[in-house]
């Protein structure tokens, strides 16, 4: 019986930790911070967790081969930017074109893959460091972002367009297949073996026959083109394209994932640990909305959360090896 | 030979990137090249000099701090609030270069006490500076009064303060890094760190003081630009990690550890950056435009400091058959 | 045991030293003493004991029993800075030295000499010249050390060592990257050393240089001495069989087949600059072919070439009738290679991964299914279970367990399980038994056997000459890059292999 019982401690401490804490700070604060344990907000909570959600699954990706994947925010304003002139009913190419919204869908993917397939082979092919290749590209593309708008949103997007991020049950239609996808891809298929061995060890991967450096062109491409999902539903979700969109939660992103217990060494991660971590992240922003705090004291929480996160990511490795 | 003449060309790669672009500004505009002008861009430069050359510390470590941009807005947001509450100037001053220390410290203990990797202790440092600093000035702008941007244009037997400053800096963190033993253990820690153990090199207390140094660098950089735009603004120091970094690497630091020097090195990149901006100013060029340019030069001097690294790699590896590189006498 | 001098001071003595690891004995009763100013050559197979006795000298380690005398006092060194300060100086195989500093630099780098705070070069340089001298060095102290050829940075070691006043000096195989001139060199330099009155200790494999530089032998076996005394009383022959001579009847498995003479890789005038050069070979089909030679005699390098993680000049290899030089590791292994490299935790295992990851990891693209290549997780599993009862893995482990959680030998099964699953026709083994026990060698050798009788070919690369000899069809030497000598099974002689790969 003693054994059971350090067994399920050790699975809810190893796997579930997060959602515990979730619960845990649920139940702390709903006393407190009005309107926070009515089924109106969490409606709300799970709404805003969706794009958050993608990004951090992408994130999760990147992460499992020992990189990281700065530049999420700058294709989501790229893509957004780029989406928008295309469709448009203003001032977008297509405008009025029945085809502009598919065209317009697959340029946003597009952009996402190219982001991805640069930062993907500077790191891979020329060996630099990811933090590095991926927060150049954070400043190169949001500035060409910017640039390219004049730092103004563009509106009047199709209403066909508005249905993705707009309609809760359609964003979660798409959320839930790119979530499940990834989540396929890590634990059943091929790939996902090589993502895991590569970020465990590179060296062994390679000697074993993985295609090392074409997994991670290939980690950060699926990165790339989950940030330009997100763009998506964001784009939609605020009904306009504007180079500024989530510019300032890059570390929600990183967050959510470090949170869930994705280790940022590599070879340990779990899709549904970042389901944890960006449910909890988004729990702590509504609670701290709800309180009346300002944007800057959320951001200050988040960034100590985070700290704590990552200590324990070391805390855990210590314990381990 | 040709290995080492090709090494040469990537080393002074830099240079020559500097001396065409001077030119290319040269041709473009005629006001470039004048003396008030060059005077302009040093004293802009200082700033982001500064920064760069605490980041210069950091990087030779092997590390990066990114928290340079937040840990700037803070230290000028604590000093601004207490010379609008009317505490001397330098008090203030001395305040704010405490609130940078204070950072660097608390970098120092998440990199070398907890071992987190230094470039996620630092973004989260520079998302909770930055939050703290908008939440300290409620995100309006705070005015200098003039005797803040007084001492940002006199000079000193005809140098600009702000030059002066840099000067002192400059000469200091050089002599620190090329004539003390702990400036020298740095260099030691950022070739390897596991061989600077073994030779009985204490890595974490030079660790530690880097970081420290970093933030002492960020603040008085802050203290620089607020006396000479004389306003602190929410986005003061935005993305002032990117320049710092891109000056220390087109000066020749390496990303990798253990190899750069802030003299000419990282004043040099600092002033090459500056002069990039300068001349886009001159030319008239939109501004939304610089981020992409300082990204892409970044860009440029980072795959050259990586291309570097790897030919300094196969250059140093050690033979099996040393016979075979063996010229007959 | 003395040089029968009696005026000669001892400057070091171990008496009766044992050390444990895990309760196995490596050092078992060591003692032996080395005269004020003598020189010791230490020689003994690897494995013998030898870096354990100096780890014990540096401070690195501590023994369980007997006592160490230095200098007249005894002395036990709690860390390498202990041993520093008494004035023991260590020039390891794997330099440790800061290219990007200076000579001067790297001399001084934890006690620069200081005035006011900043360092006080013309007295460092001054030192550093006095150093330089005297390891014959004509350089200035300003050159940037990753400047220097290796045995130039050998010569600034030991020039450390001089600049710290250091009384023992212990050198560690110091002429493996030489070359013939520069250890010519370094001969000169450690005989000017001698003339100081300076102790050295000076561990190599090559015997030649070992009776050339030392007053007195001392000959490690397992943990033994089992010769010590004046040089003269030991002739090469001599050391090279009191270093090998164990009897070995039972630590192997018979072998139970031979070799068909259907060629399953053939290697024709392979050369890489600075590497290896005209490597010619062929190897057959159930034969066991082992490659003995030192650490860095290019051995592991031309086993990296084979499997093509390293690039090749000139030459060809040819696998089943076909050329695969131009193919990537992933292709050879498709064409059946497989590749168990010498240094397991770095190349061989995901050391936080579970004992089925790491096992499926080369086989796993033969399961995958469909367009979005998901692995059929059943028929995997039922391989897991077949290939880990057939290396005889502890029962114990659970496939999920973390592999790192395993011992060296059980390690080193799976990591042999991963490359059996997939079935290879040539399996190129480096080092396949080093740090595991008596017990788990003999299963991986019995492994081996099993393989060639299902016909594949094994290449064995190691630095141990017993189990080449125990487990061979064939034997091959190397040294400097090169194949050096050819022993057929029947003419194995220790002697005259181990002379093939040192001479």
């Amino acid at each position: 019986m003693g054994l059971d019982t350090a067994k399920l401690r050790k699975r809810i401490l190893g796997e579930h930790l997060p959602l515990l804490l979730c619960l845990l700070y649920f139940a702390a604060l709903a006393p407190f911070a009005e309107g926070f344990a009515t089924s109106y907000n969490l409606v709300n909570v799970f709404s805003a967790m969706l794009p958050l959600l993608v990004l951090a699954t992408g994130q999760t990706l990147v992460m499992i081969t020992a990189g990281i994947d700065l530049s999420a925010t700058a294709v989501i304003a790229m893509a957004s930017v780029v989406g928008a002139m295309i469709i448009s009913g203003d001032v977008g190419w297509l405008a009025g074109n029945p085809l502009a919204v598919p065209i317009g869908i697959v340029a946003m993917l597009l952009v996402g893959a190219v982001v991805g397939a640069i930062n993907g082979t500077l790191v891979a092919w020329f060996r630099m460091p990811p933090f590095i290749v991926t927060l150049t590209s954070l400043m190169f593309f949001s500035g060409l972002a910017i640039w390219s708008t004049q730092s103004k949103a563009i509106s009047a997007l199709p209403h066909s367009f508005l249905i993705l991020g707009g309609n809760d049950w359609v964003t979660l239609a798409i959320v839930a297949t790119v979530v499940g996808g990834i989540h396929i891809l890590l634990t059943r298929s091929l790939y996902g073996r090589w993502i895991f061995a590569v970020g465990h060890n590179p060296k062994t991967a390679l000697v074993s026959g993985v295609p090392v450096q074409k997994v991670l062109v290939g980690a950060y491409i699926a990165a790339g083109l989950i940030a330009a999902v997100a763009a998506i539903l964001i784009t939609s979700r605020m009904e306009s394209g504007s180079p500024v969109h989530w510019q300032r939660n890059l570390l929600d992103v990183i967050g959510a994932t470090v949170i869930g217990g994705t280790s940022l060494y590599g070879g340990k991660g779990k899709v549904l640990w970042t389901v944890y971590g960006a449910l909890f992240l988004t729990l702590i922003d509504n609670s701290l909305n709800l309180l009346n705090l300002s944007h800057f004291t959320i951001m200050m929480v988040k960034g100590l959360v985070i700290l704590a996160a990552a200590m324990l990511d070391v805390l855990r490795n210590r314990e381990n090896g | 030979m040709n290995k080492k003449l090709g090494l040469r060309c990537l080393n002074n790669a830099p240079l020559l990137l500097f001396a065409t672009v001077f030119l290319l500004l040269g041709l473009a505009s005629d006001r470039f090249l004048d003396w008030q002008n060059l005077l302009n861009i040093g004293v802009q430069s200082s700033s982001t000099a500064i920064v760069a050359i605490g980041m210069t510390f950091v990087l030779l470590t092997a590390g990066v701090d990114l928290s340079v941009g937040g840990v700037m807005f803070v230290a000028v947001a604590v000093a601004g609030k207490m010379i609008y509450s009317g505490q001397p100037l330098w008090l203030s001053f001395l305040a704010a270069l405490v609130v940078g220390i204070i950072a660097g410290v608390i970098n120092a203990f998440f990199v070398t006490r907890m071992k987190i990797a230094a470039f996620v202790v630092t973004l989260a440092m520079l998302f909770f500076a930055r939050g703290f600093g908008l939440w300290f000035t409620q995100t309006r702008a705070m005015n200098m009064p003039d005797k803040v941007t007084a001492i940002g244009t006199s000079s000193v037997l005809g140098i600009p303060i702000p030059l002066l400053v840099l000067a002192v800096v400059c000469i200091a963190a050089h002599l620190t890094l090329s004539r003390t033993p702990f400036g020298r253990q740095i260099y030691a820690v950022g070739n390897n760190s596991d061989h600077a153990r073994k030779a009985g090199i204490s890595v974490t207390r030079n660790l530690f003081i880097v970081y420290v140094i970093c933030g002492a660098c960020a603040a008085l950089a802050g203290l620089l630009a607020l006396t000479q735009t004389g306003a602190v603004s929410p986005s003061f120091g935005e993305n002032k990690e990117f320049s710092a970094i891109a000056a220390a690497v087109l000066g020749g630091t390496s990303l990798f550890g253990g190899r750069g020097k802030i003299l000419p090195g990282t004043l040099f990149g600092a002033v090459l950056i500056q002069t990039v901006e300068n001349g886009l100013v001159i030319l008239n060029a939109n501004p939304y435009l610089y981020p992409i340019i300082t990204s892409l030069i970044i860009f440029f001097a980072i795959l050259l400091d990586s291309i570097r690294s790897r030919a300094l790699e196969s250059f140093h590896r050690r033979p099996i058959r040393p016979t075979d590189f063996q010229t007959n006498p | 045991m003395n040089t029968g001098k009696p005026s000669i001071k001892t400057a070091l003595r171990f008496d009766s030293i044992v050390k444990e690891f895990f309760g196995v004995r490596v050092l078992k009763e060591v003692s032996f003493e080395i005269g004020e100013g003598k020189t010791l050559g230490l020689v003994g197979e690897n494995g013998a004991g030898k870096s354990t006795l100096m780890n014990i000298l540096g401070g690195n380690l501590q023994p369980e029993e007997g006592s160490l005398w230095f200098g007249g006092q005894p002395f036990s060194p709690r860390s390498p800075a202990d041993a520093e300060v008494a004035g023991i100086a260590f020039v390891h195989q794997e330099l440790n030295l800061f290219g990007n500093l200076s000579i001067a630099e790297n001399l001084f780098v934890n006690c620069f000499p200081t005035t006011g705070g900043l360092i006080n070069r013309s007295r460092m340089f001054n030192d550093t010249s006095a150093a330089l001298k005297q390891v014959g060095l004509n350089l200035s102290p300003d050159t940037p050390v990753d400047r220097l050829s290796a045995g130039e940075q050998q010569m600034v070691e030991i020039a450390k060592a001089l600049a710290r006043d250091a009384r023992l000096i212990i050198l560690d195989e110091p002429t493996t990257s030489l070359t013939d001139i520069e250890a010519g060199r370094l001969f000169k330099v450690l005989r000017d050393l001698q003339q100081q009155g300076i102790t050295l200790i000076y561990i190599s494999h090559a015997l030649e240089e070992v009776a050339n530089l030392s007053d007195d032998i001392l000959v490690l076996r397992d943990g033994e001495v089992v010769g010590n005394g004046p040089k003269s009383s030991f002739s090469q022959s001599k050391m090279i069989s009191l270093m090998v001579g164990r009897d070995i009847d039972h630590l192997f498995p018979p072998r139970s087949h031979t070799p068909t003479r259907k060629p399953a890789l053939r290697v024709e005038k392979l050369g890489r600059k600075g590497v290896v050069k005209d490597i010619d070979f062929t190897l057959h089909e159930g034969e066991v072919l082992g490659i003995s030679g030192l650490i860095g005699s290019g051995r592991t390098e031309l086993a990296r070439i084979l499997f093509g993680l390293d690039p090749v000049d000139s030459g060809n290899i040819t696998l089943a009738e076909t050329s695969i030089l131009k193919l990537s590791p992933a292709a050879r292994i498709q064409k059946g290679m497989a590749f168990l490299t010498e240094n397991r935790r770095d190349e061989g295992l995901c050391a936080e991964a579970s004992i089925a990851d790491n096992m499926t990891l080369v086989a796993a693209p033969r399961f995958k299914r469909g367009p979005l290549a998901l692995v059929n997780r059943e028929s995997i599993s039922l391989e897991v279970t077949r290939y880990r009862e057939a290396v005889r893995l502890t029962k114990s482990a659970q496939n999920t367990q973390q592999v790192k959680t395993l011992s060296g030998g059980n390690q080193q099964k799976v990591v042999l399980a991963k490359w059996i699953l997939n079935q290879p026709k040539l399996i190129i083994l480096d080092e396949p038994t080093r740090g595991i026990d008596v017990g788990a060698k003999y299963e991986i050798y019995s492994l081996i056997n099993q393989l060639t009788q299902e016909g594949a070919a094994v290449l064995v690369i190691s630095s141990e000459l017993e189990e080449l000899i125990g487990i061979c069809d064939r034997i091959l030497t190397m040294r400097q890059g090169e194949i050096t000598g050819q022993f057929n099974q029947g003419e194995f002689d220790r002697e005259k292999i181990l002379a093939a790969a040192i001479h």
